[in-house]
């Protein structure tokens, strides 16, 4: 009879297939993320059964603050930092159309409107290294007046700034002129740019590969994504705002003529298809 | 597998050659690995946001013949409204959390004689499933008796794609074609979103024209006729539904 042999056991644990498998799971989550675009603010959107996804390039995003719900400064209301607009735009996926060169030529085109509507103490200029920052920045609002002083500030000053709901200079200024041809307002003047700009990039485009009007209209642009399918202007507003608030953006984008757009919702099922939990 | 095995150049004792084995402890690598992963999940955006196209009609002038007139009997108006608490936030519902929406209907033309056609309160539910059969509530319910030569078409439709008898490109195009047929009995849906209405009601009303197939609706703005509307109900039923309006409002 032998003597029962208790042997000693390692407590080593191989490491190396668990090495692996994160090794494949990082890989895989480092090519399918897309990185969440900053916002100034975080708006919760409705739920709503349309299946039809947000294109990821070519799209011009009008973000609308809601009501602060989180802790709101002494002496302010909650509902003060509702209703601020900012818009932000995301290039084609062709390399030609590169993001920031279409804001800049936006700006350029928003700052001619201005401009030639303005008095003349009001016009305003922008350096080389304003332009810069305004195409580095993703999302922007502030009115015209103060674009100049904003952009002389540093991109974390920006953001932070751009984020304060409460700050006067926030948000651009919008209200109810009705006249296509008259004095528009600052948000009109970007909603005219953006018009302008994608129409002339589209009909450069055409010449460029020469296409007839007829074959260009295939062209899958920002200027087809806003004068056809609707898809390339997006609203995106919290679900507690008010319509009211709504309302004046949808009148403006009718004033300017886009009155075909898109509304960010969250999937949900028929079956529930009511507001999502809170 | 982590093992590297190295003979020990044998200047112990007896002169003998020691196996020694080099190990590797991945127990880091994993750490930071894992740590990087979740940075990653929670840095993405895995599920897209959907949108929900909109066409509103352009603000420009259109002359009194070019407008298009709903018909007496397809003409179908709901007034939304959201309730708030005291604390000026949209109320909940205790046993769903979901807001209190409600929507104030009638058919046809408003007769401010208040004899006919007089205002009735739904909500925005959900469908159940009674013996196994779907079951539309609410609002849904109202909708979808309005559009019924449509919904009965779309339903058909809808089995055979489910049977996988059809692509569903030919089913997105059919009941596309299905929900704009003109010689079916269609409604109009005015959606009045009131003073009191969040956003979420307005997506609410318009989630419910793109399930029950209704493809002619328009949003307005209430009228005093419908504010005449609501004060009667108000008379009818002693409920309150004329409230002040509680947030601010744009300046127009």
């Amino acid at each position: 009879m032998g003597k029962v042999k208790i042997k000693k056991k390692s407590t080593f644990i191989d490491m190396t297939a668990m090495s692996d498998v994160t090794v494949l799971l990082l890989t895989f989550f480092m090519l399918t993320s897309t990185f969440l675009q900053k916002e100034p603010t975080i708006v919760y959107t409705p739920s709503s059964v349309s299946e039809e996804k947000v294109p990821v390039s070519n799209l011009v995003t009008i973000l609308i603050s809601s009501a602060d719900k989180g802790k709101v400064p002494e002496g302010k209301d909650a509902t003060e930092a509702e209703g601020k607009i900012f818009i932000s735009f995301s290039g084609g996926m062709d390399s030609t159309q590169v993001a920031p060169v279409i804001r800049g030529k936006m700006l350029d085109e928003a700052l001619k409107v201005y401009n030639a509507q303005a008095k003349d103490s009001k016009k305003i200029a922008l350096t080389d290294a304003q332009k810069k920052v305004f195409q580095e920045t993703n999302m922007l609002g502030t009115s015209f007046e103060y674009l100049p002083e904003l952009l002389s500030k540093s991109l974390t000053e920006i953001d932070k700034e751009q984020g304060d709901m409460y700050n006067p200079n926030t948000g651009i200024p919008i209200d109810g002129n009705k006249d296509k041809n008259g004095h528009l307002n600052d948000f009109q003047i970007w909603c005219r740019a953006i018009y302008t700009v994608s129409k002339e990039l589209h009909d450069n485009m055409a010449t460029d590969m020469g296409l007839t009007v007829d074959e260009a209209k295939t062209l899958g642009d920002l200027y087809n994504a806003i004068t056809k399918d609707g898809t390339g202007i997006a609203i995106k507003a919290d679900k507690d705002t008010p319509f009211t608030t709504v309302e004046t953006v949808f009148d403006n984008l009718q004033t300017m003529s886009l009155n075909k757009f898109s509304l960010m919702t969250a999937l949900t099922s028929e079956e529930e298809a009511a507001p999502a939990k809170h | 597998m982590a093992e590297v095995q190295e003979h020990d150049s044998g200047k112990k004792k007896k002169g003998a050659q020691k196996k020694m084995t080099i190990r590797v402890d991945f127990t880091p690598m994993v750490d930071m690995n894992m740590l990087l992963i979740t940075f990653f999940m929670l840095c993405t955006t895995m599920i897209k946001s959907q949108t929900l196209q909109l066409t509103l009609p352009t603000n420009e002038k259109v002359q009194k013949e070019q407008q298009n007139q709903a018909k007496k009997s397809e003409a179908l108006t709901l007034i939304l409204d959201t309730e708030y608490t005291d604390n000026n936030l949209p109320k909940t519902d205790e046993a769903t959390g979901k807001t209190v929406h409600n929507v104030y209907w009638f058919a046809g033309l408003p007769d401010t004689t208040f004899q006919t056609n007089l205002l009735a309160k739904e909500s925005f539910m959900g469908d159940t499933k009674e013996n196994g059969v779907k079951v539309q509530q609410g609002i849904r319910k109202i909708l979808r008796e309005q559009n019924k030569d449509v919904m009965t078409n779309y339903d058909e439709l809808k089995a055979q794609w489910k049977n996988r008898e059809i692509s569903k490109e030919t089913f997105d195009s059919l009941a596309k074609k299905n929900a704009a047929d003109s010689t079916l009995t269609r409604p109009v849906v005015i959606i009045k979103p009131g003073p009191n209405t969040t956003y979420e009601a307005l997506i609410n009303a318009l989630d419910e024209m793109q399930i029950n197939q209704i493809a002619r609706y328009s949003i307005q703005l209430p009228t005093h006729t419908d504010t005449l509307l609501l004060e009667n109900y108000q008379q009818r039923t002693g409920e309150t539904v004329i409230r002040p309006t509680v947030r601010k409002s744009v300046v127009y």
